[in-house]
Order: C-alpha cells, then structure tokens, then sequence
C-alpha cells in the first residue's frame, strides 16, 4: 500500500516539474516572439489586412444563388482570417525553434535533465499562447468593422479555442520540419506552402461554392472542418459546419503533429 | 566632378546587372519562394472565388483568365521589391559603401539592380502565365495582349524594385524587408484584384479607383479578359500609371541615394 502511495506521489512531482518545465519553455517561447517584433507583424497584421481587401472586394458573392443567408459577409469570412492566423503562429513556432537551432539554444535544452517531449510541448505552449492572443485580437478588430457574431461570446470562444488548438497542430508539423532540417532559411522558404492548406479548405467561400477540383479536394483537408466548425460557431448555424467535428479535426491534428515533433526530437538526440 | 564619373555607363551597367542576375544561382533556391507563391495564389484564388463570374456585370467567364494577370504582377511586385531587401544586404554588409566610393554616375548602382530584377520576374510571370493556360485561362487578347502583360509586369516590377530601393537607402537594414514586400502586396490588393470596379463595395471600391495599380492590372488584363479588348483605352492608363509610379519612387530612390555617404 505504501509502495503504491509511494509511487503515486513521485508520478504527481515528476509531472509537476515538467508542466514547470513546459511552462517556463512556453512563456520563453512566447517572450523571444514579442522582442522580435519583426516576427510578429506578418502574423498579426498580415491575415487582417487580407480579411479587409476579401471582405470588401467578394463581398458581392452573397448575391450568388447558393450563398447562405448570414448576417455580416465579414462576420462569414473572418472564419478563414482565424485559420490563416492560426498557420502563421504555426509557421513561426517552426521558425523560431529553428533559429533556436541554429544559434546552439536548443543544444543545451537536450543537454538539460528533462523529458525529450517537455521540449516539444513547451514550444507549442507558447504557440498556443500566441494563438490565443491572436484570434482574440482578429475577432474584437472585425468586431469594430462591423462583423457581426449571432453565436455570441461563447460561439466566439469557441471559434478561437478551434483556431488556436489548430496552431498548436500546425506548430508540431512545423516543428517537426525544424527538427529535422534545423535550417531557419528553409523554414522561411515554406511560408507560401501554408497557403496550400488554407487555399484547399473553404476559408473564404462557402464549400458548395468552390470549383469542382477544390470542393473534392477540401474533403480531404483536415481545416476544412476547422473553419466550418468556427464558422458555425460565429454565425450560431450548425448548418454552416458542426463544432464537433471542428474540434475532432483541430485535436486530431495537434495529437498527431506533437507526436510527429517529438519523434522527430527523439531522433536527433539519438543522432547528436 | 566628372573624376568620379568617368567610367563608362554601358559597361558599368552590364556589370551590376549580371551581379545581380548572380543572386539566382548563388543563393539556392532564391527563385522559389517567387515563382511558387504566384503559383499557388493563382490555383487557390481561382478555386475560391471562382463562382464570382456568376454575377452580372463580370467580364468574362473564366475567373482563371481574370486572376492570371494578377498573380503575373504579383509575382514581378515580389521579384522587384527583392532587389531592394538585397541592396539592404549589401549596404549592412559594407559592399555597398566601395561602391559609393567607385567612380561611376549613382543611378547606374539602380539600374543594375533594377534590371537585374525585371530579367529575374520574367521566371514567375512566364510559369503563371503557361501553367494559367495550360488549367483552362484564355489568351484572348493575342499577341498584342501577352506583349501588354509583360509590359505591364516589367513596368510593376521596376515600380516595386524602385520602391524597395528607396526604402533600402533609407532605412539601410535588411529589417525594412517586410515594408518592402507589404508595400507591393497593398498596391496589388487594394486594387480591383479580385473584381471588377462595378462590383467592389465599401471603402476598397473608392481606393481602387485612385489606385494606379488597378490601371497596371487593366493593361495586363488585355491578355487574357475577352471583356478587356486589345486597344489603346486600354493600354495608355495603364502605361501612364506605370510612369508616374516610377518617376516618383525613382525620384525618392535617387534622393536617399544622394544622402548616402554625406
């Protein structure tokens, strides 16, 4: 009995350092973001001014026969400005840690007493961070430029905690690329491929309305789900997508992609 | 005075601009980036917005064939403002200093630069072009048409090359690159982009009106638009916008140019 008891309590202080660990690592991830500015401003900037020129240059698509009927055209498409938020905060975990790579940092992390996967996780908790602050910052700007969100807070809230779990998923392939590759210059040169996962999913049209190739396409395209769950998050309409299978696709994602990174990290350790 | 200008501009020209040429096959894979991302915007946008030929009062009905001359400028815009991240190079890493010393007329360390741009977004506006042929855009224009697209690219790029000069001099840091590259994308989008100007509403319908980049898109258009035929109309805005855009960041180029080594 006292064994089991034992044993149980060294369990609870292992994991209690290593979620001091992860979170010490997320807060160092999410503060080396902040001092280099010039890293943030695509991520921040970069989605809303596309949801501006979108939203008033196809704005005129709603008069097309099988447009849902919504209440803002902004409110519709800020949905796809969530997921391209959330592929950017994904991108640039991948490239801090490879600069982190680069400059030798995340040799003396490998050197440090802690699990391999603390390292992954506490990365992709910073991501998480950062996605957080981003959708909540997407959403309050479209919100003042006349966005409209019949879902209410929670349906808000919701859509931001399915982009932001979709960082964390895109941050863990990222991560995986970085190490593997620990070049910060190929990292950089992947940024116009992200724009493949958000281009075969319906970020900004409704799935009904792509061309045939596209529409067959995003069925295989896990963010399809995403953004029609956040969408009918937004618009209180499950007939635009169902949460549910947002979340199962977000989760699937993030599950998958950690544990693509931490392989990737076992490996190189092996190899270091 | 002409003890610094002696050498002759021809040559000295040649010699920038096959310098710069240089930056393609020694810096692997600097043309990626360029040609992958047009590419990619021209298969995602179409497949998007593609519906939106469906609305009364589109020109043509192939959304293929009104987006390709975008994705054409676009690509030449981000091989232009390239020139200008790699001068900021240049400058923070010294070369540049040698050559403000070098006896030779300061436009011509733009010009090199700038040529050197305009052959290298030929790559991306020539693999948009055949690939948007090649999924089904049309050439409607003929001859007549393609020589306007890649008029009208050319011109872009040496307006996107110009302005990513001017910010290189002024801001002498390869950290300006983001304002390079956000400069072309916020003149390519806030245009008629994605729509003509009948069907653009809110504020983007007044700013592509005043927009120049919108009359640059109408010129290459004449390509590929059967709504958009090959005509003077249709080509004189457009060369005129081109002028105008380049005579003023050429000017601003050439000035931050003159303050460097005072």
């Amino acid at each position: 009995m006292s064994t089991a008891l034992h044993g149980g309590v060294l369990v609870i202080a292992v994991a209690a350092r290593e979620a001091r660990v992860v979170a010490a690592l997320g807060r160092r991830a999410l503060s080396v973001q902040f001092r280099r500015a010039q890293l943030l401003m695509p991520t921040f900037v970069l989605p809303l001014l596309l949801l501006a020129v979108i939203a008033s240059g196809t704005s005129a698509g709603r008069n097309l026969k099988d447009f849902p009927d919504v209440s803002s055209y902004l409110g519709f498409v800020v949905a796809g400005t969530l997921l391209q938020g959330a592929l950017l905060a994904g991108l640039t975990a991948g490239i801090a840690l490879a600069s982190d790579i680069e400059g030798g940092f995340f040799d003396r992390l490998l050197a440090a007493p802690v699990r391999r996967s603390s390292l992954v996780f506490g990365r992709l908790a910073g991501t998480l961070g950062l996605a957080v602050l981003q959708m909540t910052w997407f959403l309050l700007v479209a919100l003042l430029f006349g966005a409209s969100y019949p879902g209410g807070v929670l349906g808000a809230a919701g859509a931001a905690v399915l982009a932001a779990l979709t960082a964390v998923g895109i941050g863990g392939l990222a991560c995986a690329i970085a190490i593997r590759t620990g070049s910060m210059n190929l990292m950089q040169s992947i940024f116009p491929l992200v724009f493949v996962l958000l281009f075969t999913a319906p970020a900004f049209f409704p799935r009904d309305l792509l061309t045939p190739t596209l529409h067959d396409l995003s069925a295989y395209n896990p963010l399809t789900y995403v953004v029609e769950g956040a969408r009918g998050l937004l618009q209180d309409d499950a007939g635009l997508g169902d949460p549910w299978l947002g979340l199962a696709a977000a989760v699937g994602l993030a599950i998958f992609s950690t544990a693509l990174a931490t392989l990737a990290l076992r490996d190189r350790a092996r190899r270091t | 005075m002409s003890s610094r200008t002696n050498s002759p501009a021809g040559p000295v020209a040649w010699a920038f601009w096959m310098r710069s040429l240089g930056e393609v096959t020694r810096v692997r894979g600097a043309l990626i980036g360029t040609s992958i991302a047009p590419l990619i915007f021209l298969l995602g946008t179409s497949g998007q917005f593609g519906k939106l030929v469906g609305l009364p009062g589109f020109p043509t009905d192939s959304y293929l064939s009104w987006i390709v001359p975008l994705c054409c400028l676009q690509g030449a815009g981000f091989a232009g403002a390239a020139a200008g991240a790699n001068l900021a190079r240049d400058i923070e890493q010294g070369w540049f200093d040698r050559l403000l010393v070098a006896p030779v007329a300061r436009p011509l360390l733009v010009l090199g630069p700038v040529l050197g741009a305009i052959t290298r977004s030929m790559i991306p506006v020539t693999l948009v072009l055949v690939v948007g042929v090649l999924i089904g855009a049309d050439v409607t224009g003929g001859v007549g048409g393609i020589v306007a697209l890649y008029a009208a690219s050319a011109g872009f790029c040496t307006v996107a090359a110009l302005w990513g000069i001017a910010m290189a001099v002024h801001f002498r840091t390869q950290q300006a690159g983001p304002l390079m590259q956000m400069g072309v994308f916020l003149g390519v989008f806030l245009s008629t982009a994605y729509t003509p100007q009948p069907l653009l509403k809110g504020w983007l319908e007044d700013v592509a009106r005043i927009n120049p980049v919108s009359h640059v898109l109408e010129l290459g258009r004449q390509a590929t638009v059967s709504g958009i035929d090959a005509s003077l109309a249709h080509t004189w805005p457009g060369l005129a916008s081109l002028a105008g855009m380049g005579l003023v960041f050429g000017a601003l180029a050439l000035f931050g140019l003159r303050r460097m080594g005072r």
